[in-house]
């Protein structure tokens, strides 16, 4: 019955040469340095997940976001491990796309044909860091007011834009509900967005090309 | 393939993936319904018996007004909310308090004197002085508060 079913949608959808390409791929031997991308994907998709439930009850505007906060993290039932996974996924993801990245360096991954991959790579690391910054400002305590303020102040250091980027960053000359419903904006919609399309050219990219093999002496 | 009976390695780590990403995913699962679903489930406000106000102040066979406000906590946000009850007594001494929420949809109803009923202004629902269904689509009686009279005063039972 099962294997009828399958049958029939693989004659549709061909879903087996699907799966066979991505899962069933040959691949060199490596080592476990190796599993850190996957690592990065499941953590994206723990913050995707987690992010998701944490918009259920956050409100984006001064005088809810503190409070809200507040009540995911001490009234909701198990909001404190959905907020906790969202909070420390996120620190965990900046380290691991960062190890992630350290290994292409210093295996030579990013070389022909691979190129493609590491500028996706590149930017991928630029809206993971996009993530972290906007996603700091959204409990909106002491902490994230203070460390946007500085995060923007050197946003606003180069000469002659400066004055410009940091006023367009914030939504204005202070960090207002200007500033924290664009950074909430930019989190859940601009940067996802962008991280999903990244995510799949690079996914894409990696299994055209084949990953590399561990670089040998004298090879 | 192995022999049948014998665990290949390739069995062993398809079987690990599939049990250790589903127990995972099962984790995820659990946590988002309990998360979304027990907080929509809570009581809003533990029951009390709120005071109306005198019962020289109930017209014999004429429903009357009492409104009251109570402290409701909806998320992190704590506020008043008015709750208006009608009060009726035939003979002085025993006294019904209804609802003044069309049991319908919901909608509220008012007592209009000169027809001697509560009419619903969203689908005309009619209810008799006593709150019965007269005409129109409520599918039964206003509700009722539980009432006590202390030292003249008027209490209905509300919450829970």
């Amino acid at each position: 019955m099962v294997s009828k079913f399958t049958q029939w949608l693989d004659e549709r959808t061909s879903f087996r040469q699907v799966w066979e390409a991505i899962f069933l791929r040959k691949i060199p031997k490596v080592n476990w340095w190796f599993t850190l991308g996957s690592a990065s994907l499941f953590l994206a998709l723990n913050q995707g997940i987690t992010g998701i439930l944490l918009t259920l009850y956050y409100v984006p505007t001064p005088d809810h976001a503190y409070d809200s906060v507040q009540y995911i993290t001490t009234q909701v039932p198990l909001g404190w491990l959905v907020r906790g996974l969202h909070h420390w996924g996120a620190s965990l993801m900046i380290v691991l796309v960062v190890l992630h990245m350290l290994r292409v360096i210093l295996y030579g991954a990013y070389k022909f044909p691979r190129e493609v991959t590491w500028f996706t790579g590149v930017i991928l690391l630029l809206v993971v860091i996009g993530f972290g910054f906007t996603g700091y400002l959204l409990p909106w305590d002491q902490k994230s007011f203070w460390a946007t303020t500085v995060g923007t102040r050197i946003a606003g250091t180069p000469p002659l834009i400066g004055d410009y980027l940091l006023r367009i960053i914030r939504g204005g000359s202070e960090i207002t509900a200007v500033t924290l419903v664009r950074f909430f904006g930019v989190h859940v919609w601009v940067l996802p967005t962008l991280l999903i399309l990244l995510i799949g050219i690079h996914l894409y990219l990696i299994i055209k090309n084949g990953i590399s093999a561990v670089p040998q002496r004298g090879k | 393939m192995g022999e049948p009976n014998q665990l290949s390695r390739h069995n062993f780590m398809q079987a690990a993936i599939w049990g250790i990403g589903g127990f995972i995913g099962l984790g995820y699962v659990v946590s988002a319904i309990a998360y979304i679903v027990k907080p929509s489930l809570k009581n809003q406000q533990t029951q009390t018996w709120m005071r109306l106000g005198p019962t020289s102040k109930v017209e014999l066979g004429i429903p009357t007004l009492f409104t009251f406000t109570i402290e409701t906590q909806t998320g992190w946000i704590s506020n008043t909310q008015e709750v208006s009850v009608y009060v009726l007594s035939t003979d002085g001494r025993t006294y019904i308090a209804m609802s003044n929420i069309c049991t319908h949809l919901g909608c509220h109803v008012r007592w209009i004197v000169e027809k001697n009923q509560f009419t619903c202004p969203c689908h005309n629902g009619v209810f008799d002085v006593s709150g019965n269904v007269v005409s129109g689509p409520p599918p039964r009686p206003l509700d009722r508060y539980d009432v006590k009279v202390e030292n003249d005063q008027l209490y209905v039972l509300v919450g829970g």
